[in-house]
C-alpha cells in the first residue's frame, strides 16, 4: 500500500513541474480539475448574472405596451445576446465545471487525463465572451451598429444581411464550439481510460453517464453548426449563396442545419442534470437509486433521438407531409425515455426517509418544474397545435420552464449539493431555503402568464404589443425582477462558502450520500486520489 | 487484479487516453469538412 502511495504521489509531483505558481499566474497556468472546474463555475456565475441583466433590461421594456426605455433594435440585440449567453457562456460552462471538478472524484481518478486540454478549453472561453458582447461597446463608440440582432438563431437571410454583430457571433461561436469539442473529448478519454480498477460501465455514476452521452452529441453537432455559421461567414463576406434565395441557395438550408445542433443542443444542456438528479434525490432519501440500468438506457435512446427530431423546430417553414408526421412522431417519442426517467427519480423517493435540505427542495422543484416543460413540449410536438403556437410567447414559455427550471434550477441543485465538498463548507440552509422559495414562485410568476399570452396569440421577440395582452406581461415583468434579485441570495450563499465562513463540512457531507467523491475529505486534497480506490 | 494505478499503468492508460483524443478530434475534423461537399 505504501509502495502505491509513494508511486502516485512521484505523479502528482510530477504532474505540475513540482512547483506552483500563485496568484494570477496559478490560474492561468493551472492543470488541476478543481481549479479548472472552479473557473468554469465562476464564469458561468458571472455571465449568468450579464445575461439576466440584459433580460431584466428586455423585461422592463415589455412592462407596458408602447416603447419606453430602447428602440427595437436594441432590444432585438439584447434577446439575441441574452440568449447566446445564458446557453453558451453559462449553462454550458456551468455543466462542464460540474464534470470537472466531479467525474475524477466519482469515478477515483487522480485528474482529467488530458489536463493541459482542459487549461485550454476553459481559457477560450472568456475571448469569446467578450466578442459576444464586445459589439454593444464599440457602438457606444460609434462603430459597428451593436450587437447580433437575429436571435440565437442566426437565421438567414436575416443573418446574411446584419450588421458586424454577426460576425463577431459568428467568430464567438467558432471559438465556444472548439472549448466545448476539447472539453468533450476529455470527458469521453476520462471516462473511458481513467476509471479506478473494479468500476465497470454499469458501476460508472449516473452523472458522469450523462455527461458522457452529451459529450457524445457535442462531438457529433458541433462540427455542424461550426459549418452551418461558417457558410454564413462566407455569404456574408466571400459571394457564395449558400443561404441567399437570390444567388439560388436556400435560406430553410440554415433552418435544418441549424437545428440538427439545436434540439440536440437542449439535451447537451439537459443529460448533466438529469445525470446528477438521481445523486441528489437518493442522497435525500436514504435510499439507493431507483432503475438504474433503466435511467443509462434512457439517457442512451434520448441521446440517440435527439438528432433525428430537429425539424419540429420549423414545422410551420413548410414541408411535405410525411416529413411533418416523421418529426412529430419521432419528437414525441423522447417522451417516452424521458418519461422512464421521471419514474425512476419518483420511485428513487417513494417510501426513502426524506428530508428536504436545499438540494432536495430545488431536485424536487425540478421535477414538478420540468415536468411542466415536457408536457408542453409535447403539445408543441403536434403539428396542427404548432400551427397556432409557434412563435408565440407559448413557445418562450415552455423553454424557460425546460432550460431554467429544467437546466438552471438543476444547476443549482447540483452546486447546494456539493458546494460542502468543493468547499469544505456549508452554505447558510436558510439562505438556501429563501433562495428556493423566492426562485420558485418567481419563476412561475414570470414565466406561467406567458403560456396564457402564447395562447391569446402575442407573438414572441416584439418589444411593443397590443393593449390585451398589458396586464400578463406587467405580471410577468414583476416576476423576473424578484427572481433576478433572489439569485444575488444564491451568489452570497456561494460567496461566503469559498471564503470559508459557515461550519466546517465533513467528508460525507450529507448523511445519505454515497459514491467515492465522498470518501475524500472536504475540500479534497490538492491531488485526488493520491491513493487509488478500490470498487467492489 | 491490479488495485492501484502503477506508473506504468497510469502512462499506459494516459497513452491510450491520447490515442482516442486524437480519434475523436479526426472525428470532429471530418464531420465540419466532409459537410462542405455534400450535395444538396
Amino acid at each position: 500500500m505504501n509502495t502505491a502511495t509513494t508511486t502516485v504521489n512521484g505523479h502528482a509531483g510530477h504532474h505540475d513541474g513540482g512547483h506552483h505558481p500563485t496568484g494570477i499566474l496559478r490560474w492561468l497556468t493551472t492543470t488541476n480539475h478543481k481549479d479548472i472546474g472552479t473557473m468554469y463555475l465562476s464564469f458561468a456565475l458571472i455571465m449568468f448574472f450579464v445575461g439576466g441583466i440584459m433580460i431584466l433590461a428586455v423585461r422592463a421594456e415589455l412592462f407596458s405596451p408602447g416603447l419606453q426605455l430602447m428602440q427595437p433594435e436594441f432590444f432585438n440585440q439584447l434577446i439575441g445576446v441574452h440568449a447566446l449567453v445564458m446557453i453558451f457562456a453559462a449553462l454550458m460552462p456551468a455543466a462542464t465545471g460540474f464534470a470537472n471538478w466531479q467525474i475524477p472524484l466519482m469515478i477515483g481518478a487522480p485528474d482529467m487525463a488530458l489536463p493541459r486540454l482542459n487549461n485550454w478549453g476553459f481559457w477560450l472561453l472568456p475571448p469569446a465572451a467578450i466578442l459576444l458582447t464586445m459589439p454593444f461597446v464599440l457602438a457606444l463608440f460609434g462603430i459597428g451598429d451593436g450587437a447580433i440582432a437575429t436571435g440565437w438563431t442566426f437565421y438567414a437571410p436575416l443573418s446574411v444581411q446584419g450588421g458586424i454583430g454577426v460576425d463577431f457571433a459568428i467568430f464567438a461561436v467558432h471559438i465556444l464550439g472548439i472549448s466545448s469539442i476539447l472539453g468533450s473529448i476529455n470527458i469521453i478519454v476520462t471516462i473511458f481510460n481513467m476509471r479506478a480498477p473494479g468500476m465497470t460501465m454499469m458501476k460508472l455514476p449516473l452523472f458522469c453517464w450523462g455527461w458522457l452521452i452529451t459529450a457524445f452529441l457535442l462531438i457529433a453537432t458541433i462540427p455542424v453548426l461550426a459549418g452551418a455559421v461558417t457558410m454564413l461567414l462566407t455569404d456574408r463576406h466571400f459571394g457564395t449563396h449558400f443561404f441567399n434565395a437570390a444567388g439560388g441557395g436556400d435560406p430553410i438550408l440554415f433552418q435544418h442545419l441549424f437545428w440538427f445542433f439545436g434540439h440536440p443542443e437542449v439535451y447537451i444542456l439537459l443529460l448533466p442534470v438529469w445525470g446528477l438528479m438521481p445523486h441528489v434525490l437518493a442522497t435525500f432519501s436514504r435510499k439507493p437509486t431507483y432503475g438504474y440500468r433503466g435511467q443509462v438506457y434512457g439517457f442512451i435512446a434520448i441521446g440517440i433521438l435527439s438528432v433525428i427530431v430537429w425539424a419540429h423546430h420549423f414545422f410551420t417553414a413548410g414541408m411535405p407531409v410525411p416529413a411533418l408526421l416523421y418529426f412529430m412522431y419521432s419528437t414525441m417519442a423522447i417522451s417516452l425515455p424521458l418519461a422512464v426517467l421521471f419514474f425512476c427519480w419518483i420511485a428513487t423517493m417513494w417510501r426513502g426517509s426524506m428530508s428536504f435540505e436545499t438540494p432536495m427542495l430545488f431536485a424536487v422543484g425540478f421535477i414538478v418544474l420540468f415536468g411542466i416543460a415536457g408536457l408542453t413540449g409535447l403539445v408543441l410536438a403536434d403539428v396542427a397545435a404548432d400551427a397556432q403556437y409557434h412563435h408565440s410567447y407559448f413557445v418562450v414559455a415552455h423553454f424557460h420552464y425546460a432550460l431554467f427550471a429544467g437546466g438552471i434550477m438543476g444547476v443549482m441543485t447540483g452546486v447546494y449539493y456539493w458546494l460542502p465538498k468543493w468547499t469544505g463548507r456549508m452554505y447558510s440552509e436558510t439562505l438556501g431555503k429563501w433562495h428556493f422559495w423566492l426562485t420558485v414562485l418567481s419563476f412561475n410568476l414570470t414565466f406561467m402568464p406567458q403560456f396564457f399570452l402564447g395562447l391569446a396569440g402575442m407573438p414572441r421577440r416584439i418589444p411593443d404589443y397590443a393593449l390585451q395582452f398589458a396586464e400578463f406581461n406587467a405580471i410577468s415583468t414583476v416576476g423576473s425582477f424578484i427572481l433576478g434579485l433572489s439569485q444575488l441570495l444564491f451568489a452570497w450563499n456561494i460567496i461566503q462558502c469559498a471564503r470559508g465562513r459557515g461550519a466546517p463540512a465533513e467528508s460525507r457531507a450529507w448523511e445519505g450520500a454515497e459514491g467515492l467523491e465522498w470518501e475524500l475529505s472536504s475540500p479534497p486534497p490538492h491531488h485526488s486520489w493520491e491513493v487509488q480506490p478500490q470498487v467492489k | 487484479m491490479v488495485d492501484q494505478f502503477t506508473d506504468d499503468e497510469l502512462a499506459r492508460r494516459r497513452a491510450a487516453g491520447r490515442r482516442l483524443a486524437w480519434a475523436l478530434g479526426a472525428a470532429v475534423l471530418a464531420l465540419y469538412v466532409i459537410g462542405f461537399f455534400i450535395q444538396r
